[in-house]
């Protein structure tokens, strides 16, 4: 699992995530993921390249994004796989942290 | 190798260590079958959470205890049977229901309390027996169409 970040406008962070979220990949970012969510106002969380995520992954989720909630910030999660996407519906993720398929659609929920 | 050589059973330590073994295990199971995609996601997930339940919370992250899952194969389903013997728990009794309520807000989602709820979503069947000394779980996938 890896993660890494890039800056995009409107002073939002868009931290790409590739893998595994499983026990072990959660472990991997949970760290960066905390410090981001210090920091960041505006998180986009890309989850196109994440292959598989668990209830340890979701986690890994939503600590960070309460974090940034608590300091007026947003987090919005962009363009998981169908599979992803199940389990973030089955957790109902999908109804406080939004899901977006089109990228302009993520930046304008976060302005 | 034909799946008739396939070992049927896996037995790890109570170690979160220990899980990516079972999950290969059941990949080359899933791989001699020919599951497509969403059978092995479900596997995948069901298992890792049914395991690090019983890691967790039924050893308490304690190392040293067995835990002992075979496989089961009929013509249209695959299911996994997770034996430990952690004090007696039934996953199935503390599910959230899939019906609750949506929550209301980003900090009142739990972040740990999504386990057995995906457990009880994605697997096909699920049976929970208490023995005499120690708990079982059997966890069911439908495989269509039957893949041998």
């Amino acid at each position: 699992m890896t993660i890494s970040t890039e800056s995009m406008e409107a002073d939002i962070t868009r931290v790409l995530l590739d893998g595994r979220l499983d026990i072990e990949g959660a472990a991997a970012i949970d760290l960066k993921m905390n410090v981001l969510a210090g920091s960041a106002k505006f998180l986009l969380i890309d989850l196109q390249k994440v292959s598989f995520i668990g209830s340890m992954g979701l986690r890994s989720i939503i600590i960070p994004a309460q974090n940034v909630h608590r300091r007026g910030g947003k987090v919005v999660l962009f363009d998981p796989v169908p599979m992803v996407e199940e389990v973030l519906k089955a957790s109902n993720i999908d109804q406080v942290i939004p899901i977006f398929h089109e990228l302009d659609a993520a930046v304008a929920a976060l302005q | 190798m034909p799946i008739e050589e396939l070992q049927d059973l896996i037995v790890l330590d109570s170690q979160l260590s220990e899980l990516s073994r079972a999950l290969s295990w059941a990949e080359g199971l899933a791989n001699r079958l020919g599951l497509n995609e969403n059978a092995r996601y479900a596997i995948r997930l069901c298992l890792e959470e049914a395991l690090a339940n019983v890691v967790l919370h039924g050893y308490r992250n304690e190392p040293g205890h067995p835990v002992v899952i075979r496989y089961q194969l009929s013509s249209d389903m695959l299911s996994f049977a997770i034996e430990d013997k952690a004090p007696p728990f039934n996953p199935i009794d503390t599910s959230p229901s899939a019906t609750q309520a949506e929550p209301p807000n980003l900090e009142s989602l739990v972040p740990g309390g999504n386990g057995i709820r995906l457990l009880c979503q994605f697997a096909e069947s699920l049976v929970y027996e208490r023995l005499t000394d120690r708990n079982r779980l059997t966890i069911g996938f439908s495989i269509f169409p039957p893949a041998i």
